[in-house]
């Protein structure tokens, strides 16, 4: 018996690692135990970071179309809002907003208004936001490419821009 | 406006140079030495004589001096510091203005000339012999005070001597190179100051070739191919033409004089380098058309030759065959075709090679064969199976020459001007997809914004006009060293929509046809055919963090000139960061059908960035940068197509 007291110690301790990581381990709130990367562009202008946020559980009858497209929007909306105020990160201007998305084959229409509309934060700028809205909403399966319209339009660029928004976007544009 | 504060007393100076005296009679003395003036006849004569051009208008601080080389040397009045191409120099004293004429530190000003100043004599100098290797190739190129037109003295297997007629140097005697073939060079000057001559002995090792010398600028170039290899292809020198390289034709024949287009000068025959044989005439090229709607361009060739053949993938649709061993028989050609065919070129592209170059409206299947009095190339209707070969090789007559085996397939170059990759990304709508720059010397400078879009604007400072002020000092340099060059916008207006543009936005169901400004900005340079399209910005955010230069590229023709152009800018000391290249779909450069960037010179948004910006001086620094980059670029990657 001697002999298996160090086996039965390993055994006891083995199980209070368990145990405490099962009640210390973070609790997410979602149901799903789905999560969704979002991406943001760093403050050098080209590198991406990104952060997790939760997706809530699918409903009884939602179909796989409506799930999707609640997925997306849901995406669009945390890359146009940014990641947490302590990360620094390159921003759509403040009062952006995400009007509509649409799915149509893979590609997802996201209509902006509101500041972005007017606002001239210059090349740098513009790549950083629009490199890390198009690698979030690519990064979900099934979507593909990123048409942006401003205020509804399809339009040559941003006023005073320099991105191509008058085709689809796609990660292999950075 | 700065005046002169340390003229003691006007007087002359005369000088002895080549075959006669120059008198200056702008002259004044400082402390630091003499300075001359810029309207002085004599020194207008002596720039004369050495092919360089000065550039100054009244009210401006810079004095602009274009060499033959060509270079930029640039004067600033009160500055001590001045530039000779892309690198810094310090005077003995700084220029001065008196009246409306600037003073010049004299010294300094022949030093950066390449002329010597020695017991009151001026004598051109040899000032650089370089050799860039490239393995079992090399390049040598000679510089010096003024057009150089060596002769050859002796050229043998094992050495080549050229003779630098006027010419003194002060450069090392012996250097050994071991690239390309040459094993080593030796210098030495003889004669007096007054009638000088420089030699350039050049030992090779057996075995070794070289081309035809290019001369007739302020450059010497000669490439150079160990083991038998071939030399590498250079570019043609502006405004140069060949010397022939037989020595006793040489030796009886004045230099010719430069032509002043490039393209005249490319598409003259070359001379047959030494110890090569042309051994087939491509006597005529032309196309018919068939019944079925094909085409088939026939190359007529008497003799043996060898040929191989590219073709590009789509969208870029290009393909070339080169006749090796071959001379052109008659002048080159150009000439616009039906569908599916665009147009059709043919150039003598080296001593002994024959290039037809096709543009095709798609990836049109084509079929090349040897044919009873040539080579045939059949253009079908049919698309290219992916999996067809897009390279071959085959032989014209009976015999082939010793000198290129016929199972030798080089790797399928990047594209036809060997820049860079095929452009599988290429997605600009407007122009034709297989684009061919029909004017190789012609730059297009986009200052971004203007008019009623002011870009970003912080204090005193708009972008639009820090953009149209920096695009111009560039157009003022390029033209000062022979390129072409054209703006999207010359005063601070909207570039409009053109109709063309417009129709296209409407037919492709564009929403804001009205807004069709930065495609306008791309026809600029699409429809003029030109060589290169450079987009100047300034850089801004929403706090004063990001500062720096960045040069935005997409396209993987950009690739090339992205990197060059932020190589040259990194070593410009301008004193701001270097944020390096970024790929990203910006309008203006994924939608110009050639090579293409956009700079964004600095943030107008960072404290640091913008007293640079408001400096008229740095804004010339960047300027002169920026012409540097694009000036490598073009002297780098030639259009093999247009500089035949």
């Amino acid at each position: 018996m001697r002999a298996l007291r160090p086996f039965f110690a390993i055994v006891v301790l083995a199980v209070a690692a368990v145990a405490g990581w099962y009640f210390l381990r973070p609790h997410t709130p979602s149901a799903s135990g789905e999560t969704l990367t979002v991406y943001y562009t760093k403050l050098d202008g080209t590198t991406l970071g990104t952060w997790d946020v939760s997706l809530r559980a699918p409903t009884p009858g939602e179909s796989a179309d409506a799930r999707l497209h609640d997925v997306v929007t849901y995406a669009a909306l945390q890359s146009v809002a940014g990641p947490p105020p302590d990360i620094s990160a390159v921003r759509f201007p403040p009062g952006t907003r995400v009007h509509d998305v649409t799915i149509v084959n893979g590609t997802a229409l996201v209509d902006l208004r509101g500041e972005v509309a007017s606002a001239n934060g210059g090349a740098f700028q513009e790549n950083g936001e629009f490199k890390g809205l198009v690698y979030t909403l690519t990064g979900i399966p099934s979507i593909n490419a990123v048409k942006i319209t401003i205020e509804g339009r399809t339009v040559e660029t941003l006023p005073g821009g320099h991105l191509e928004l008058d085709a689809p976007l796609r990660r292999s544009d950075w | 406006m700065l005046l002169a504060t340390a003229v003691v007393r006007a007087e002359t100076v005369s000088y002895a140079f080549e075959h006669s005296t120059l008198t200056f009679t702008h002259v004044t003395r400082t402390p630091n030495g003499t300075a001359v003036g810029i309207d002085d006849p004599a020194l207008r004569a002596l720039l004369k004589s050495l092919g360089a051009s000065l550039t100054w208008r009244p009210g401006d601080r810079t004095v602009l001096i274009a060499t033959s080389a060509p270079d930029v040397i640039s004067f600033a009045v009160g500055d001590a510091q001045y530039g000779v191409g892309g690198l810094t120099a310090q005077a003995h004293f700084a220029p001065s203005q008196v009246g409306s004429e600037v003073y010049l530190p004299f010294d300094d000003l022949m030093h950066a000339l390449g002329v010597g100043i020695q017991d009151g004599v001026l004598e051109r100098l040899l000032t650089s012999v370089d050799v860039q290797g490239y393995g079992i190739q090399a390049v040598l190129v000679a510089r010096g005070g003024g057009v150089l037109h060596p002769q050859v003295v002796a050229d043998t297997p094992d050495r080549l001597v050229y003779e630098f007629d006027g010419v003194g140097t002060t450069l090392a005697p012996e250097r050994t190179i071991n690239a390309g073939g040459i094993r080593s060079l030796e210098i030495t000057s003889s004669g007096s100051a007054r009638d000088p001559k420089t030699t350039v002995e050049i030992d090779l090792s057996p075995g070794t070739r070289h081309d035809a010398p290019q001369s007739g600028s302020g450059e010497f170039e000669v490439a150079f191919g160990a083991n038998g290899s071939a030399p590498p292809l250079v570019e043609p020198l502006r405004g140069s033409v060949a010397v022939v390289a037989a020595a006793a034709a040489v030796a009886s024949a004045p230099p010719p004089p430069p032509p002043a287009d490039m393209e005249t000068a490319a598409a003259t025959p070359l001379a047959q380098p030494t110890g090569a044989t042309a051994v087939a005439t491509v006597n005529a090229v032309s196309v018919q058309t068939a019944s079925d709607g094909g085409q088939s361009v026939a190359i007529t060739v008497t003799g043996n030759a060898s040929y191989e053949w590219h073709r590009l993938r789509a969208p870029d649709n290009r393909f070339w065959i080169d006749i090796k061993n071959a001379q052109l028989a008659g002048g080159p050609q150009d000439q616009a075709e039906a569908n599916p065919l665009i147009a059709l070129r043919v150039r003598q592209i080296d001593p002994q090679t024959v290039r037809v170059a096709l543009s095709l409206a798609g990836d049109n299947a084509l079929d090349v064969s040897p044919s009873a009095t040539g080579v045939s190339i059949g253009v079908g209707s049919a698309m290219l199976a992916e999996t067809a070969p897009r390279t071959g090789t085959g032989t014209v007559g009976a015999v082939v020459s010793a000198n290129e085996p016929q199972t030798t397939v080089t790797p399928v170059p990047a594209d036809e001007y060997g820049t860079g990759g095929g452009d599988d990304q290429s997605q600009w709508k407007f122009g034709p997809r297989g684009y061919v720059p029909t004017n190789p010397k012609l730059i297009v400078l986009d200052p971004g914004h203007g008019g009623t879009d002011r870009g970003s604007m912080h204090g005193e400072l708009q972008e639009a006009v820090l953009n149209l002020d920096m695009a111009e000092r560039v157009q003022t340099i390029l033209l000062a060293r022979g390129w072409q060059v054209r703006l999207t916008r010359t005063t601070d207006h909207d570039v409009d929509a053109t109709p063309a543009s417009t129709q296209e936005a409407i037919r492709i169901g564009h929403d804001n046809t009205d807004a069709y400004a930065l495609q306008a900005r791309d026809d600029v340079a699409n429809t003029a055919g030109a060589r290169l399209f450079v987009s100047i910005h300034c850089n801004a955010y929403i706090n004063s963090g990001p500062n720096g230069s960045t040069v935005y590229y997409y396209k993987q023709s950009d690739l090339a000139l992205a990197k060059m152009m932020d190589s040259t800018l990194a070593a410009s000391d301008l004193g701001v960061k270097d944020d390096g290249t970024v790929k990203v779909k910006y309008y203006v450069v994924a939608n110009a059908a050639m090579p293409a960037i956009l700079i964004e010179t600095a943030f107008l948004t960072n404290p640091f960035d913008y007293t640079k910006l408001a400096s008229s001086d740095w804004r010339q620094q960047m300027a002169e940068a920026i012409a540097n980059g694009i000036d490598r670029y073009m002297r780098t990657n030639p259009v093999a197509n247009n500089n035949q």
